[in-house]
């Protein structure tokens, strides 16, 4: 059995992703918080069902620019972690660790992007073990990859990667909190529908 | 200002005479302006994949394949005949440099491959391309004349 389609999930699926959410942003604010050394939580997951301009316009504007830490998931859970950073997480990072703010995009040297993409890596990171601790299933990262560039062009990626099997895709959004402050910032994770087929089998909900 | 209007992901519009049609941040999609400039008729279609797949799709325009072939009938079901159309294309980015060895990303270059390879067999010739690199493009064909510009992030835009 299992679902075609990510709109086939039942509310009680939807809940158990949530779940599943959940604890994957929480072991990702603690992760954050070592980084940072500041107070950061994470607010509770949205999960999103959303076409593709929709899903663009749920992050940003299409041409907006962004920075982005990807990571594959393969094993037995295929899909994207996304992790988009807008300027004021980017100059919370920088300032915590390399002392420094910057005003635009462009002015991100070397150095700096790798720091954010080994941050991105490390929230996305403990956000999968914890997901993978939780359920029991094995999960393989790739190695992170950024790119600064339009959030369009970004989210295209995702859409093309499952672009044979569905027309939408499935976002499971968590934010960001430091020192109380909402950080502009989403941390993606977007399961193939296979995938999400074996995690619900797996966790005896189908 | 001519009236913008607007392509969105996996669709295509027309226009004739005037207007600028406008699809934004192309990232390893392609973006396909076609133009007959004797009736100064002009389509954009925003395609993400290089040739339908076993999924019963009702959309055409996401893929190369079925995107261009509905396209170019519909510019000759308005007036449109196929050898004095033009093409420009854009698009067609690796957006991700993935190390290790994962194939993802790979799909903008074949995207490309694809697009031109269709409008070869249509026998559209191709008469400005800015395709590839790292790089998403908002691109533009204002329908008044068949120009076509491209905008990116850092970079000079770019007139074809």
């Amino acid at each position: 059995m299992g679902i075609e389609k990510y709109e086939d999930m039942s509310a009680l699926e939807m809940d158990v992703i949530k779940e599943i959410g959940s604890i994957g942003t929480g072991n990702a604010a603690t992760a954050l918080s070592q980084v940072l050394k500041k107070r950061t939580k994470m607010s509770l997951p949205d999960v999103y069902i959303l076409g593709y301009n929709e899903a663009i316009e749920m992050v940003g504007t299409p041409e907006e620019i962004v920075a982005a830490v990807l990571v594959k998931m393969s094993g037995e859970i295929n899909g994207i972690m996304l992790f988009v950073l807008k300027m004021d997480f980017i100059n919370a990072v920088l300032s915590s660790v390399l002392s420094k703010k910057i005003e635009d995009y462009m002015d991100l040297t070397e150095l700096e992007k790798s720091a954010l993409e080994e941050i991105g890596n490390i929230i996305i990171s403990s956000y999968v073990n914890a997901m993978s601790g939780l359920t029991g299933v094995r999960i393989n990262l790739s190695i992170p990859s950024i790119a600064i560039n339009m959030l369009g062009g970004i989210l295209s990626v995702p859409m093309v990667e499952f672009g044979y099997v569905t027309d939408k895709l499935m976002m499971i959004n968590g934010k960001f909190i430091v020192d109380d402050k909402v950080l502009n910032s989403n941390l993606l994770m977007m399961p193939d529908i296979e995938s999400l087929n074996y995690l619900m089998h797996k966790l005896g909900v189908d | 200002m001519a009236k913008q209007i607007i392509v969105g992901i996996a669709d295509m519009k027309m226009a004739r005479q005037q207007g600028v049609l406008i699809t934004y941040a192309l990232g390893s999609c392609i973006g396909i302006a076609l133009y007959d400039p004797m009736i100064k008729l002009g389509t954009l279609v925003h395609i993400m994949l290089p040739e339908l797949g076993t999924m019963a799709d009702k959309n055409p325009y996401k893929y190369a394949d079925t995107g261009l072939r509905e396209t170019i009938r519909k510019m000759t079901a308005f007036g449109g005949v196929k050898n004095r159309m033009r093409a420009k294309i854009a698009g067609g980015a690796r957006m991700f440099e993935m190390k290790g060895g994962h194939d993802l990303g790979n799909i903008g270059e074949r995207n490309a491959m694809n697009v031109k390879k269709i409008l070869r067999e249509q026998g559209i010739r191709i008469v400005g391309e800015d395709t590839g690199a790292n790089y998403a493009r908002t691109m533009s064909m204002d329908v008044s004349d068949g120009k076509v510009t491209i905008k990116t992030f850092g970079r000079p835009e770019i007139t074809m």
